[in-house]
């Protein structure tokens, strides 16, 4: 899951990267407007904080703009709390809105919802044969048997359980799962897939050759 | 209650009038009508009494005389001549009215003497008329001696205006005649009076009738009068209950309610103003306050979550810092505005320079501009005024502040103090990026910011000027703004350099 977090305040920035780094999110920040609404255009995210007073353009231009191109899940994030703003917010194509101060668990709650919803995923638990992923806790159980697994190993589980039965290729995980700053080896993903199907059993992942990989639906 | 009201008052004052207007009315028209229908019956009783004074035998016309003979038969001494003339005179009157009694209308009357005793009445008469005052004339010469050679003197009374009477139902009329007999004709005003109470019946009606009319229109009258009032009122209570955006609506500008509803809108657009103002500034400040809390409680809830390196611990402790010294320059800034707002500290004023001051300020923020490589120029005149010098420092600090912090690189600020035509200035002039001409009334307001988020990095809270502008008003001073966006901007501070 890649996230992108718009907000000028630096101090609060670094505290959002950090927590959403811990929860094994790939993320990028974005202190203004526009270097916000570029990273929103040019990368593929699974949500989006936005901040609302931004320097360069306000996040309701950000918000507008980045609606016409994409359907990226967006959180705003505001001091502003009068009921037209949220209204406004709402409106302007925002998927939730949070005030400021905020917590941390809550943020993190509405985002996991926020990215359930766009995979059209409606609970938090997500069963695939035996194995099943709870995306609140973060945990992978097979059989009741909770298996470890790295923060990116989870991340690719659930990235591929949310979208069950749909064809992910390379890229794309390559675009959820990692951000700006990763370096990018073009052999780390075989070696996350590797891994996984070393603890979750080789049929959990099936490769589609030269196209990508894919958690067959149960039906 | 109803008396309370101004409608009713209006109208019972109203109405008291037009009963007393109509009353004086009424009253004179029945007077004069009474006036009238007495001397029309007087003009008619003088006319019977002047057929009466001449009773026959009829006057001899001059052709029908003899030289020398007088125009009345008879004998001509005195007494005999009186007394043929009052029998005379007796038997007209007796004959007077005979064959009419009991008609209201019948006149009668009445004859007495020189001396006041009765002589005659006609039919009709009532046997109480009183008689007339005697003439008051001459003493009657006695007769002469019987026998005398020279006939006695006609004793004549000269011609008397008639005289009218009312007395009890009835009018009359009498005069002396030439003999001072009294010949008195009268009639009863049982049919004036009858006409009379007839008027005085149409008048009331028609009082009556003009009063309910009156106090019709009156009604309306007040009811228009009083209908501003009425919507004064009924705005007043919305705005009262807490609706701010209502407003008396005007229709004309021209009357006195007019120009008090103007008065009125003009001071509940101020109100709900000054209203919106302390609520955007309640919001400004809880809105300042949300993003340094919200970096706290986020920083140390991430801290807290796992452990951490010693060094994130640090960077999350200086986080927490900067949020705390943001948090505490608001609250001071706020703290600072209420009681300038509240007069709490008055300002302690005593003579002081402008130029000590800008001079002082101007070494204090030298490190700040060469930190950002401003170069201040001073161009300090005496400015002796009447003020707080702490105060007074602290808006030339912030100037000075501002003018180096939005200055571009490399950029000038010329702080220069003055007096002019008894007003000392404090100027402050940058050649930074200059403020747009729609923000220039806005900078004085709290929490206002041209760039909405460019300052927030400088530690500004927003109220600097804020703050600069309520010292000015403590001082009965004023503040100038020019600006030329890309050009710079000068502030300048004006006060009144007496007490």
């Amino acid at each position: 899951m890649r996230i992108l977090a718009v907000e000028d305040e630096p101090d609060l920035l670094a505290s959002l990267l950090r927590s959403l780094r811990d929860e094994g999110y790939a993320t990028d920040g974005a202190a203004d407007g526009p270097d916000g609404l570029f990273k929103a255009e040019n990368f593929e995210y699974d949500a989006i904080i936005l901040d609302l007073m931004l320097p360069g353009m306000d996040g309701w231009e950000v918000l507008r703009r980045l609606r016409r191109t994409k359907k990226t899940p967006v959180l705003i994030l505001t001091a502003r709390d009068a009921v037209r703003d949220r209204v406004t917010g709402l409106d302007t194509g925002a998927d939730d809105y949070l005030v400021k101060p905020f917590d941390l668990d809550e943020l993190l709650a509405r985002l996991r919802a926020l990215i359930r919803r766009a995979a059209s995923q409606v609970e938090s638990r997500i069963q695939v044969g035996q194995v099943v992923i709870n995306t609140a806790s973060r945990t992978v159980t097979r059989g009741g048997e909770e298996i470890p697994l790295t923060a990116r190993e989870y991340a690719l589980v659930e990235f591929l359980a949310l979208h069950q039965g749909k064809l992910i290729t390379r890229s794309m995980l390559y675009d959820h799962l990692f951000d700006e700053n990763d370096a990018t080896l073009s052999n780390l993903l075989d070696v996350h897939i590797s891994n996984i199907r070393k603890k979750l059993g080789h049929d959990f992942i099936t490769t589609r050759r030269g196209q990508g990989y894919c958690i067959e639906s149960p039906l | 209650m109803i008396f309370n009201s101004l409608r009713w008052g209006i109208q019972a004052w109203y109405g008291l009038i037009l009963v007393a207007v109509l009353t004086g009315f009424g009253l004179t028209a029945y007077h004069v009508a009474y006036d009238g229908q007495l001397r029309r019956l007087d003009r008619e009783l003088e006319g019977q009494l002047a057929a009466l004074s001449r009773p026959g035998p009829p006057e001899r016309p001059p052709e029908n005389r003899q030289p020398g003979e007088r125009p009345f038969p008879g004998d001509w001494r005195r007494n005999s001549f009186e007394a043929a003339f009052l029998s005379r005179l007796r038997e007209t009157i007796e004959q007077f009215g005979a064959g009419v009694d009991g008609r209201t209308n019948a006149y009668y009357a009445v004859v007495w003497d020189a001396q006041g005793a009765f002589v005659a009445r006609s039919a009709g008469a009532p046997a109480d008329v009183p008689a007339p005052a005697l003439l008051q004339t001459s003493p009657i010469p006695a007769d002469p001696e019987p026998g005398a050679v020279e006939p006695p003197r006609m004793r004549m009374v000269p011609p008397q205006p008639p005289q009218a009477r009312t007395r009890g139902e009835v009018r009359e009329v009498f005069r002396h005649e030439f003999f001072g007999h009294s010949l008195l004709v009268g009639r009863s005003l049982e049919p004036e009076m009858a006409a009379m109470r007839h008027l005085a019946l149409w008048l009331l009606a028609a009082g009556s009738g003009v009063l309910a009319l009156g106090l019709a229109g009156g009604w309306w009258v007040a009811t228009r009068a009083i209908r501003p009032i009425e919507a004064i009122s009924a705005a007043a209570t919305k705005i009262s209950s807490g609706d701010l955006t209502q407003r008396i609506p005007t229709t004309s500008t021209q009357s006195e309610l007019g120009r008090l509803v103007e008065v009125l809108n003009s001071t509940f657009a101020r109100l709900e103003t000054a209203f919106a103002q302390q609520v955007r500034f309640t919001a400004d400040a809880s809105h300042e306050l949300r993003t340094p809390v919200a970096v706290v409680i986020s920083q140390t809830q991430s801290a807290l979550a796992r452990e951490r390196s010693p060094e994130e611990y640090r960077q999350s402790l200086e986080a927490c810092h900067r949020a705390a010294q943001r948090m505490r320059n608001l609250t001071q800034s706020l703290l600072h505005l209420a009681r300038l707002d509240g007069r709490q500290e008055p300002v302690q004023k005593k003579p002081c320079d402008l130029a000590d001051i800008a001079r002082e300020c101007a070494d204090l923020v030298q490190p700040l501009a060469v930190e950002h490589a401003v170069t201040v120029h001073r161009d300090l005149n005496a400015a002796a005024c009447f003020g707080d010098p702490d105060r007074l420092a602290q808006v030339a600090t912030n100037l000075l502040t501002n003018a180096i912090q939005f200055n571009r690189h490399r950029g000038e600020i010329r702080v220069s103090t003055r007096t002019e035509n008894g007003v000392a200035m404090l100027s402050v002039h940058d050649t930074g990026i200059g403020i747009p001409a729609e923000d220039l009334p806005h900078v004085f307001e709290r929490f206002y910011r041209v760039d909405k988020s460019r300052s927030r990095g400088h530690g500004h809270v927003g109220l600097g000027l804020a703050i600069s502008k309520a010292i000015a008003d403590a001082h009965g001073g004023t503040f100038e703004l020019t600006s030329e966006p890309g050009q710079g901007s000068t502030f300048t501070l004006k006060l009144p350099t007496r007490r």
